[in-house]
């Protein structure tokens, strides 16, 4: 890998909503940077980071992809992420280790449900980002009603750097409103032909009052810059280029770029903002350290700077199983590590041998024997590493901020068409959820079935599909369940005395737990506030997986039960008697007694759905909607189009693609995205506790 | 790009008071003053209750430690800066150059 200094280095993801543009513009950045010689398409399946099966048969990005290409003398990793929200967690991943981004926005549509969801998780890993505007070759686009979702919908202080010329099939380039000119593409050689040219006279006037905006908002992050303008009336490009950069990764304001991809026009300024405008791994204020136990999350923490010659420190992000083995993506935030050294899982708390190194180039790798502060490689050789685990010297053992990752909504039962299948699922599956960490696999302690959890039923879908093609088993598939959950809404004590006498020794143990609800997401909590010792020191986690073994299934209908806390009060022991089998067994009786009396209520996934529909059917959409238990949110206009937004149970959404398209003869089309957990009414849960019974 | 200059020369603008920050110091206020030297005009960062016509905005703390502060209700759009001549509020802008300009154009009006 050549050598570049940290300034000369720029992480950056591509986001946006489904569909807005992000593998197209991706593919132009390669083809402008050499990396490819030549540009392929979505539709026609050949791109680069959609190397997966399933993602050029379908079109869509599935996984997120690290390529890496060179755009005057800087490096710049870009990771291609996937847009359909059931994918989620690969931009989540992504966002969390890179030190910038580059939105893209549909030109007609403007800012969409999934660019809303990218950005908040952007905003929660603080990474600096810029804004595309991009199809505005498209019928019906429009830059400034698009511009004007991103106040709209994101909040933002949203600062043009460029003005359209021309707009649908006139659209021919953009007005520079930092160097005042125009940059005009010549249609020929894919895009890579552009010349600098005068602001079109009838263009003049609205140059000038944007340019005028944005010295207002751009000087305003720098005082030295301010003095120079009042000083000269205007300021050097290098000094408007350093306040945007400064007013980018403060978030002060967000730089907005526009073009066309898929025409080849807007690209390479877009690649000239990047390194202009977005941050080196030095600009950065560097990652912080994980809270220790107990430690208000809110307070500063020490923070780990970019710099190769302190101890390593890198975040693995994300893990590939394939047939030479397990790849886990690092991202290398201080330090420097060659191949064959040792670092310290610090997440876990043990050695880890690295064996060989990799960059990255969607599927395709390039061995390389060592890694610096602010690269992204691939490792091969790593035992237990998962997704979110920090990697670090021995010396400066730090553990980084922990990944926060989605939670499933969807459940389906799979069990292998054959009985000689049963190992190579299981094998499979466990493959699968380690890559992907919102996926989560368990089994039914009724039934015994294997219950598969995902984002959404094309997730599941793919996982399957995975299963069958790169494990080869085919498996029968129940049909998608709402991943409900349990809870309790009053606090409880419970009493259990677990007493068996049949011959040899016998098993004794007492507990005395208080149940007690928790906000939604908090999770399980266990206290142990045992004193004298009433429960001997070496039970107490016995009583702890007791506990969250049999939260696995809920006295209800048998969900999981989420959002308590749990705590051990007193107990009983005995000197022969007790063991700490008999108190997990007491423990999970407990948990069965206590929760009934503690008003337990089933919980279900409410999602948040955009429905875009012609005016016409509006109507329809929203009666439809109320039928679903639906409750509108809000209802905004774009042109003819109406947008209705609402809360849907899922329960409610399964097959509503078709019915959507019935009603409004495939006119309208809908988004959804999980929003929280809300209890389901009583009629609702007694249909489903019947079932389960 | 042809500077604009005639807008600009009427004043020459100082920075007044400054906050300590960690990155540095942060002007809250531009003195504008004439040829003579002499102060004539202000434009100064909006900090703490905002009084806008009859209305005021005062800042709530949402937090005990007051980490998250909020303005109730929301101070109107643009009026982080006060544009002042002679101790009189001449208008409101989003950032302080728009104020500047705001500052000079009641001068010009008189």
């Amino acid at each position: 890998m050549t050598e570049y200094s940290l300034d000369k280095i720029r992480n950056i993801g591509i986001t946006a909503h489904i569909d807005a543009g992000k593998t197209t513009t991706t593919e132009r950045i390669l083809f402008y940077t050499g990396m490819s010689h030549r540009i392929g398409e979505v539709h026609d399946g050949n791109t680069t980071t959609d190397y997966m099966d399933q993602e050029r048969e379908r079109g869509i990005t599935i996984t997120s992809a690290a390529v890496t290409c060179e755009w005057k003398d800087t490096r710049i990793n870009i990771i291609d992420t996937p847009g359909h929200i059931d994918f989620n967690i690969e931009v989540n991943r992504s966002l969390r280790v890179l030190d910038g981004a580059v939105f893209i926005i549909e030109g007609v549509a403007g800012v969409q449900p999934q660019s809303e969801t990218n950005w908040r998780l952007a905003d929660r890993y603080n990474v600096p980002r810029i804004i595309f505007i991009n199809k505005l070759d498209r019928t019906g686009a429009d830059f400034y009603r698009a511009f004007a979702t991103l106040k709209e919908k994101l909040d933002i202080v949203a600062l043009p750097l460029q003005l359209p010329i021309g707009i649908e099939d006139q659209f021919v380039g953009v007005i520079d409103l930092v160097e005042m000119k125009a940059i005009v593409w010549e249609g020929g050689e894919l895009g890579a032909k552009f010349h600098d040219e005068p602001i079109p006279e009838a263009m003049l006037e609205q140059a000038k009052e944007y340019r005028q905006t944005l010295l207002d908002t751009a000087l305003s992050v720098d005082d030295a810059a301010m003095e120079e303008y009042f000083d000269k009336g205007d300021v050097a490009v290098e000094t408007l280029k350093r306040c945007i950069k400064a007013g980018a990764i403060s978030g002060a304001f967000r730089p907005v770029l526009c073009g066309t991809a898929f025409k080849n026009k807007g690209v390479q300024p877009l690649l000239d903002a990047v390194i202009d405008y977005l941050p080196s791994p030095v600009d950065v204020p560097g990652i912080s350290v994980a809270a220790e136990e107990g430690e208000d999350e809110t307070l500063d923490r020490r923070r780990i700077k970019a710099d190769v010659k302190a101890p390593f420190a890198g975040l693995a992000f994300k893990i590939i199983n394939d047939k030479y083995g397990t790849l886990t993506f690092v991202r290398v935030y201080a330090g420097t590590l060659k191949s064959s050294e040792t670092v310290m899982n610090t997440t876990k708390g043990h050695r880890e041998r690295i064996g060989r190194m990799f960059q990255m180039h969607a599927d395709k790798r390039v061995e390389i024997k060592e890694v610096h502060a602010g690269d992204i490689a691939a490792f091969v050789g790593l035992k237990d590493t998962g997704t979110g685990d920090t990697l670090a010297d021995a010396s400066d053992p730090v553990v980084l901020e922990r990944m926060a990752f989605p939670v499933p909504v969807i459940d389906i039962s799979v069990e292998p068409k054959t009985k000689e299948s049963v190992e190579k699922m299981t094998l499979g599956l466990q493959k699968l959820a380690g890559e992907d960490p919102s996926l989560r696999l368990r089994t039914d302690q009724e039934t015994g079935q294997t219950i598969l959890s995902g984002m959404g039923e094309l997730h599941l879908e793919i996982i399957i599909d995975r299963l069958k093609r790169e494990y080869g088993v085919e498996a029968n598939i129940g049909a998608p369940q709402v991943a409900y959950r349990e809870t309790i809404s009053r606090p409880h004590t419970e009493i259990y005395t677990h007493k068996k006498q049949t011959g040899g020794s016998g098993q004794f143990a007492e507990v005395k737990i208080v149940f007690e609800p928790l906000e939604r997401n908090a999770g399980i909590v266990f206290e142990n506030k045992v004193v004298g010792g009433s429960v001997p020191r070496e039970y107490i986690p016995a009583v702890e997986k007791g506990i969250r073994v049999q939260a696995e299934t809920g006295v209800l209908a048998g969900f999981p039960t989420v959002d308590f806390k749990y705590t051990l009060v007193d107990g009983k022991y005995h000197d022969v008697d007790s063991s700490a089998l008999a108190f997990e067994i007491a423990a999970k009786a407990c948990f069965r007694d206590g929760m009934k009396k503690a008003s337990p209520i089933i919980l279900e996934p409410i999602m948040d759905v955009e429905v875009t529909t012609p005016q016409d059917h509006v109507g329809d959409v929203v009666g439809d909607l109320n039928r679903r238990r639906g409750m509108i949110q809000n209802q905004d206009s774009s042109g003819s189009t109406i947008i209705v937004r609402a809360h849907i149970p899922l329960k409610e959404m399964f097959g509503y693609i078709s019915d959507l398209r019935s009603m409004t003869k495939g006119r309208a089309s809908f988004t959804m995205q999980f929003h929280h957990y809300d209890p389901v009414p009583r009629n609702i849960a007694d249909e489903i506790m019947s079932k389960s019974a | 790009m042809p500077a604009s200059r005639p807008r600009w020369t009427r004043l020459h603008w100082m920075r007044g008071r400054v906050e300590e920050t960690e990155n540095g110091g942060r002007t809250l206020e531009w003195i504008g003053c004439d040829d003579a030297g002499a102060p004539i005009a202000r434009v100064v960062r909006v900090q703490g209750p905002l009084f806008s016509g009859w209305r005021c905005y005062r800042a709530v703390a949402l937090d005990s430690d007051a980490r998250i502060v909020e303005l109730r209700p929301p101070p109107p759009e643009g009026a982080g800066w006060l544009a002042c001549v002679g101790g009189q509020v001449v208008g409101r802008a989003a950032q302080p150059l728009a104020a500047v300009r705001t500052a000079e154009a009641a001068l010009t009006q008189g």
